[in-house]
């Protein structure tokens, strides 16, 4: 027996060390929307009962809105046009801010999703309202609500006068929303001030993306300048190396040249 | 018996079948290996034997740190970045080129500076021995392309009559008012022993050359070393050792940060089987453990753009199994296979008051596995001529563990980071007495090194040497090399002369290469370098020593040597030591008393390497004075060493020395040991 007691000892060490050396796999799992009610109520002339949802408090910026919509008899509507109208009251004057309207007339999971990009917060300077219009087998109702717009601890959305134009044009910012260091989806959507009430998405820009680490006057490697892809929505890569506070500095030029520039924070 | 035989070529490659044919067992010296005799050296000085005094002159200061008692070794220089903690290089090659290693056991470093090599959670008090290898006998150790460095541990012994025995040591260095206390207990029994030993040491900021302090300079430390060796059979005696050694405020004078804390444990247990009656004379299996901790922190320096932490955690366990044979009349066979698993990770966090802190992974979590077969064969074809065989398989795997580190190296389009590497290596080295008592010995092999962790994932890791941040490249080759030496020697009783050419080839030479497009992440940094492999590099050089026993009390002991590298645009290397020279003379009135002149000199290195904004060196000589005398009394043996190094204070640095930080001025040095 005593032959094989150093390849005994030699195999059991070997499996010792080598099974000692699971790797991690710790990728992040899809984080589950939670919706949050906003409101509720009926459309105005018909009995179509409307649930305003989002996923968290409405803030500045692009804000994802869901909407439920039940029949008299409580049961759920899966087929609907719907359109969003946001209006700012200040008093003298009133104005309305860019949207999303759902882009399907099917529901999702029962939802039907569009976005609503505040531009200010409520407060002194005025209130928001949302109202909500659904048309559904030819009926047609809208429902408004009174909603409060917080000001998020970092900018979401940013705007500028063009140089090419002279139009005002926002930007918010919608990805990365849980920054990790590494590769991160951009994304932005853009859109355009045609008078008070008008707020196209605008399709036409090529966006140049520098991120930089103030504190550090550094940057990052591989960015990939985000593109349009659909109503307004830009998409790219933007590179972290480190955590910390980031700016995002975009550069957007139209046909004619430079447009405007500004920059989204990142902090984590 | 059979089953033994079989165990390497069950787990390995390699070809080497040993014949059946028993033999007396005859140990074979090798000329590539240069050894250093540490323990009871002082306690034989009446022994007058070249041997002997060479030994004696590498141990001529006995409050040594290992680093400063390997400098003196003609084939060793050392990268300076503070008063401790120095990067070992082998005839100019360094950090993953050598394989550096503790009795066997890997250490990886876990910091990603380098300002850890293995060699600093070692005590002189706790080695046995130090044992430097050139070129192809050092692929027993590992896959390196410059050699090995391996340092013996001390072992507890076994005695007829039960014995208690130790020492006492203090000693003191005035340049920088550092003092040191050493104390070991063993215990010796007919089948059991024990060893505990530890030492302490505090240094200051220590005085240069013109009377300046070099802040920074400090480090406080505390090693504690226990080994015991147990008699199970007749020849057979399990061992278990363990050290724990602790630095703190290690100052880093060439580098903007210092190391807070370091802490390193290390533990093995083995299994040494030694019969010259057996087929196997010697079988030996290890099983070892050792952990890391190492925290780089920026807080004693002043007026800094930003404080940040840099810790650093390695983990390394494996195993070793090595046994000799006899395959025939004057052949010996040592057969080695080992494997091992590495776990590193290192980050940074910086601070900005009123902001979120700033951090990474400065090596993204990875793990790196190795395993590898090797064999020594040695012939004495006759009299005259002596054949070495040396060859070595090695496996690695390397991978970054986690979804985070993975992340962090997208950033650089890195998709895949697993990287398995194979390396082979191997030498054969003739030796032949070619006339009279002239001996020369030729050796020609290839080998190779896998990248290491920095080189291959590394993450903006500053380098204070060029002011660039380096990224690392999973994508790289392992660097191999086609190298040959040529030694001639000549000994006498009275006359030990040797020299040594070696020259080289590393192909796909590891380098990190300016890359404008990177913005870089270090405050003042210079840019951003990513590692790749040049075409090639040559490196070259020479040795010579000489021992010389002028008469029975007096004896010259002189080194020199030299060494050039240039890369494949005729560009000189970086970190390339000049020709140097030691020379002592050590003159010995009776048996208890001796005194040593010594020389040390350093030409200037004026091809230094533009591309890494290295600054020419200027020469230098020095000269020291060292004394020792013992007494023996019928139970204990007092042991005085003193010295003046650097008599009259020159102010030097030598070429390796990162940042032109000056070495320190004129040291006195008195130490005081008692042994019973």
């Amino acid at each position: 027996m005593k032959k094989y007691t150093w390849l005994t000892l030699w195999v059991l060490s070997l499996i010792t060390v080598f099974s000692t050396g699971c790797d991690k796999d710790d990728d992040t799992p899809t984080p589950t929307f939670a919706y949050q009610k906003i409101a509720e109520g009926e459309a105005a002339g018909t009995d179509i009962k409307i649930e305003i949802y989002s996923n968290e408090e409405l803030t500045t910026g692009y804000n994802p809105i869901y909407i439920a919509l039940f029949d008299a008899s409580g049961k759920r509507i899966e087929q609907a046009a719907i359109s969003f109208q946001p209006m700012m009251d200040m008093g003298m004057k009133q104005h309305a801010s860019p949207i999303e309207n759902p882009s399907s007339g099917q529901a999702v999971d029962g939802y039907f999703p569009g976005a609503v990009v505040f531009t200010m917060p409520s407060g002194e300077m005025g209130s928001w309202t949302l109202g909500v219009q659904v048309q559904v087998n030819g009926e047609t109702g809208t429902f408004t609500t009174p909603v409060t717009i917080k000001e998020p601890t970092t900018s979401r959305l940013k705007s500028f006068v063009s140089k090419t134009d002279g139009a005002k044009y926002f930007v918010a910012y919608l990805q990365p929303q849980q920054p990790k260091v590494g590769v991160n989806d951009l994304e932005v959507a853009v859109y355009k001030a045609i008078g008070m009430m008008d707020f196209p998405a605008v399709t036409n820009l090529t966006l140049a993306l520098e991120p930089e680490m103030p504190t550090m006057d550094h940057g990052s490697p591989n960015n990939v300048n985000p593109t349009h892809t659909s109503s307004g929505h830009y998409k790219g890569k933007v590179n972290f190396t480190m955590t910390g506070l980031w700016h995002l500095h975009l550069t957007l030029s139209d046909a004619s040249g430079e447009a405007g520039e500004l920059h989204f924070e990142v902090n984590f | 018996m059979v089953k033994e035989m079989k165990m390497p070529l069950l787990l390995g490659a390699l070809a080497l079948v040993a014949s059946p044919v028993l033999a007396q067992q005859k140990p074979i010296p090798a000329d590539s290996v240069r050894t250093i005799v540490l323990q009871e050296v002082a306690v034989v000085t009446k022994r007058h034997d070249h041997q002997q005094h060479l030994q004696n002159f590498y141990n001529a200061n006995q409050a040594a740190t290992t680093e400063e008692l390997m400098s003196r070794m003609p084939e060793l220089s050392f990268i300076r970045r503070g008063s401790y903690g120095m990067e070992p290089t082998i005839r100019a090659y360094s950090g993953g080129q050598v394989s550096v290693t503790l009795d066997g056991m890997r250490i990886q470093g876990a910091c990603t500076d380098k300002m850890d090599p293995a060699t600093i959670y070692i005590e002189p008090l706790n080695l046995q021995r130090i044992e430097v290898q050139t070129t192809g006998a050092s692929s027993m150790q590992g896959a390196a392309i410059g050699g090995s460095l391996d340092m013996k541990l001390a072992e507890a012994d076994f005695a007829d009559e039960r014995k208690l025995s130790g020492s006492v040591s203090s000693g003191y260095q005035s340049a920088a008012n550092a003092m040191m206390g050493g104390l070991r207990l063993s215990y010796a029994a007919p089948t059991w022993g024990l060893r505990a030993s530890g030492t302490y040491r505090k240094s200051q900021n220590y005085r240069n050359g013109r009377g300046e302090k070099v802040l920074y300079s400090q480090y406080e430390k505390a090693n504690y070393a226990l080994s015991g060796k147990f008699l199970l059979q007749d020849d057979l005696v399990l061992k278990a050792d363990f050290i724990a050694d602790d630095g703190w405020k290690i100052g880093y004078p060439a580098l903007p940060m210092d190391v807070g804390q370091a802490n390193a444990r290390i533990g093995s247990v083995s299994l040494v089987r030694d019969n010259s009656e057996r087929r196997w004379s010697r079988v030996e299996a290890r099983l070892y453990a050792n952990r890391i901790a190492h925290y780089m922190d920026d807080s004693a320096r002043p007026d800094l753009p930003i404080r940040m932490d840099m810790p650093g955690l390695s983990r390394t366990s494996g195993m070793y199994i090595e046994g000799t044979t006899a395959p025939g009349h004057q052949q010996q066979l040592t057969v080695r296979a080992d494997a091992s698993a590495s776990y590193l990770t290192a980050s940074m966090t910086m601070y900005q008051e009123g902001q979120t802190p700033m951090y990474m992974l400065t090596w993204p979590d990875n793990r790196q596995l190795q395993s590898g077969i090797a064999a020594q064969y040695s012939f004495q074809v006759s009299d005259k001529t002596q054949l070495q065989l040396n060859s070595r398989v090695n496996m690695s795997d390397f991978a970054v563990t986690t979804g985070e580190g993975r992340n962090q190296l997208s950033v650089f389009g890195y998709e895949s980071t697993a990287r398995q590497f194979l390396i082979p290596s191997v030498s054969l080295q003739a030796s032949r007495m070619v006339y009279k008592k002239l001996k020369a010995s030729l050796s020609g092999g290839f080998n190779g090194r896998t990248p290491t962790a920095s080189e291959l994932y590394g993450f903006y890791l500053f380098s204070q040497f060029d002011g660039f941040d380096y990224v690392g490249n999973p994508n790289l080759k392992p660097e191999k090399s086609v190298q040959g030496e040529f030694t001639l020697s000549w000994q006498e009783p009275r006359l030990r002369l040797q020299t040594t050419a070696y020259a080289s080839r590393v192909q796909d030479y590891i380098v990190g290469a300016y890359n404008p497009e990177l913005s870089a992440m270090t405050i003042g940094a210079r840019g951003v370098k990513i590692y790749y492999n040049t075409p090639y590099a040559l490196l070259a050089g020479a040795e010579a020593s000489a021992v010389y026993n002028i008469t029975g009390y007096t004896q010259l002991v002189s080194t020199l040597r030299y060494s050039y590298g240039s890369n494949a645009d005729g560009e000189p290397l970086p970190m390339m030591p000049p020709l140097r020279n030691i020379t002592s003379l050590r003159k010995y009135f009776g048996d208890y008393l001796w005194v040593q002149g010594e020389t040390e000199l350093a030409a200037a290195q004026n091809r230094n390497s533009e591309s890494f904004r290295e600054q020419p060196t200027e020469a230098f000589m020095l000269w020291h004075l060292r004394a020792g005398y013992q007494k023996e009394t019928e139970k204990k043996v007092w042991q005085l060493n003193a010295g003046i190094e650097n008599i009259f204070d020159v102010h030097y640095r030598e070429h390796l020395d990162w940042g032109r930080i000056a070495r320190p001025g004129r040291n006195v040095f008195v130490q005081l040991s008692v042994g019973f």
